[in-house]
């Protein structure tokens, strides 16, 4: 899994009120000299190789959704992949002493099972909705 | 037979409603579509109603552009089917790239909920041929987003093509561009505007009756052509 993100910006020309606002709010806050505008950051998590057809493919994504680009702009970049975090193995170290870990397990593992239920749900409402 | 109009809902539709009752109260024979099925159901025109359709999420319009229905409502307009798109409609027509330009946020960055004074520019359109050229009428206007922005090329073109159809008077409402409200496609089948004709359609709820034009006209085109 690679991060590509996307960055969406409001064309020059384009008036920004959003960005108008906050820039109003900072000054009132004694940040001097800050012109804002606001833009949208979105992060594709991207399964298998980025390749360059794949950031294509992510470009067309940007074009297609992300971005309207009679009003906006777009950037496209890969983000360097975060340090992995260190995994949590405890728990295999406790079932030797007593069945209580069994129990975490199989506890964990309805929960898994019902997580598993709900997000086949939410699917369904998604292909529904969409 | 009376015309059959479809009104199509989806998920965050707030005024879909108002314009089946305001089709009904006009004469029409109003049609409820669904958002996610992709089939008009044989309708001779199609609106796109007010509200927030996928709660406006990402941009307004920018997802309801990519329901199902919409592949039928963008193959119907090219072939010349009559299409409304008011407020949020209108959004989703821009986001369709069935109408150029975009609806951006309001300049005074508040939501504006007026009585809106209009003149209509063009009555050349299946939607507003009951109107005349320079009236001037009254619709309640409604909207957070609702600033027209195109660029320099689009407007000119629109201005010399006479594709303006409404432009905001006594004062500009949100920043428009050309106090642009509503403009229409080459052909004047497909029209939007960020006005609201369904809500002007009796004395009951709407400051004037404007709005029964926009029915008269496009059930005149339907019933000529048929």
């Amino acid at each position: 899994m690679a991060r590509v993100v996307v960055d969406v910006m409001p064309k020059p020309e384009i008036l920004d009120p959003q960005g108008k606002a906050v820039t109003g709010a900072l000054a009132r806050l004694g940040f001097a000299g800050m012109s804002v505008r606001q833009g949208k950051r979105f992060e594709l998590e991207v399964e298998g190789e980025v390749t360059e057809e794949r950031l294509a493919e992510v470009r067309r994504a940007a074009e297609t959704l992300l971005a309207n680009t009679v009003i906006e702009t777009f950037d496209v970049r890969v983000e360097p992949a975060p340090a992995s975090a260190a995994e949590d193995n405890d728990a295999e170290d406790n079932d030797a002493e007593d069945n209580d870990g069994a129990d975490d397990n199989a506890a964990e593992e309805s929960t898994a099972d019902e997580n598993e239920a709900e997000s086949a749900e939410e699917a369904e409402l998604t292909a529904q909705a969409g | 037979m009376s015309p059959k109009i479809g009104v199509v809902t989806f998920p965050g539709s707030l005024d879909d409603q108002d314009a089946v009752r305001a089709i009904r109260l006009c004469g029409g024979e109003p049609v409820s579509l669904w958002h996610g099925s992709d089939d008009l159901d044989g309708v001779d025109a199609v609106i796109l109603p007010g509200g927030f359709s996928y709660g406006d999420y990402l941009r307004c319009g920018a997802i309801s552009r990519f329901a199902p229905v919409m592949a039928e409502v963008i193959k119907s307009a090219d072939a010349g089917m009559p299409v409304l798109g008011i407020c949020n409609g209108f959004q989703i027509l821009c986001e369709a790239h069935l109408l150029p330009g975009a609806l951006i946020r309001n300049d005074v960055r508040v939501f504006v909920c007026k009585d809106q004074d209009l003149q209509v520019e063009s009555a050349d359109t299946t939607w507003t041929s009951d109107f005349t050229r320079g009236q001037m009428i009254t619709l309640v206007l409604k909207n957070g987003e609702g600033g027209y922005v195109a660029d320099e090329d689009t407007l000119r073109r629109l201005e010399d093509e006479g594709r303006v159809i409404f432009r905001y008077v006594n004062g500009n409402p949100n920043g428009s561009f050309h106090d642009i409200a509503g403009i229409c496609n080459e052909r004047g089948n497909v029209v939007g505007l960020m006005p609201h004709p369904e809500h002007n359609v009796d004395r009951l709820t709407g400051p004037t009756q404007d709005g029964r034009a926009f029915f008269s006209s496009v059930f005149d085109f339907l019933t000529a052509k048929v």
